[in-house]
């Protein structure tokens, strides 16, 4: 039980990582993001900068909704929109994790490299040593 | 290489290395070197390895130490001893879902630079061509595509 648990809980993990990476696609969204960063702010303030409507901005925002990654929350009449940190620190976990990884195995690699190379110099002396 | 406007976020990792560009792109696609130092596990490490080194050919790596056992495996995408070598990676490490892993070594008198670029799927370096019998990769563009259609 606890397995099959696990495993959803790894594949639901899975489905909210590819939709913040597929929301982190797209150019418009990233500068939406880089926006939020910064601060909450509404609507209309984070559609002004951009060269497009603003039916176009809210169908990116949308996206970036449904990612997890912004939230919105009303005051009065205004909508406003925030960050939440909790699935940029997920994509970041996962960066992390993997620069580290590949650090220790390179490290590993390079040791077998020198492995090799001193195996391959005493096979060398052998075979002198041999015709001797 | 800045892909920063197409692609979500890449890990890369740069290296200079004291060995030549053959010899290390034969550590990453012969079974029996990559069987010794591929596998994360610490101490005594049954490790298999088997790979069918060519376009769409598949390899997979068996690890296992005393209870903990790992698995990944992935597709190759382009083999080009001893410039370049892509394939799919997908394990645990990855959420099991797959990444795309490209070598670029580039030798400097006796030694070589190695740069490795971890990137998650979908990406446009997928979209520009190797797309033939893949089956994971179709998918994940399915999706991408069918959410951008939201758009």
């Amino acid at each position: 039980m606890l397995e099959i648990e696990a495993r959803k809980e790894a594949a639901s993990r899975t489905a909210r990582l590819d939709a913040v990476f597929a929301a982190l696609a797209d150019p418009t969204r990233r500068a939406i993001i880089e926006r939020l960063s910064r601060s909450e702010a509404r609507v209309t303030e984070i559609a002004e900068p951009f060269p497009m409507s603003l039916n176009a901005v809210s169908k990116h925002i949308r996206v970036l909704e449904a990612s997890g990654m912004v939230e919105r929350h009303r005051k009065g009449r205004d909508h406003i929109l925030s960050i939440n940190t909790h699935w940029l620190d997920e994509v970041d976990g996962w960066t992390v994790r993997m620069r580290r990884y590949w650090g220790e195995r390179l490290d590993a690699m390079e040791r077998l490299l020198r492995e090799l190379k001193k195996d391959h110099k005493s096979r060398r002396k052998d075979r002198k040593r041999g015709s001797r | 290489m800045d892909r920063g406007d197409t692609t979500g976020p890449i890990v890369q990792v740069r290296r200079r290395v004291k060995a030549s560009a053959e010899q290390i792109f034969d550590l990453w696609t012969k079974p029996e070197l990559m069987v010794r130092w591929m596998s994360p596990f610490p101490g005594a490490v049954d490790c298999k390895a088997s790979c069918d080194l060519r376009p769409g050919g598949a390899f997979s790596l068996a690890m296992s130490s005393g209870e903990s056992r790992r698995e990944v495996s992935g597709t190759y995408v382009q083999i080009d001893r001893p410039h370049k070598l892509v394939f799919t990676w997908i394990g645990p490490l990855t959420n099991n879902v797959n990444t795309l892993v490209t070598v670029e070594l580039t030798p400097r008198g006796d030694e070589t630079d190695l740069v490795l670029t971890h990137e998650r799927l979908p990406t446009p370096a997928i979209v520009e061509g190797h797309t033939r019998g893949w089956g994971h990769i179709l998918d994940h563009l399915a999706e991408a595509v069918s959410q951008d259609s939201s758009l």
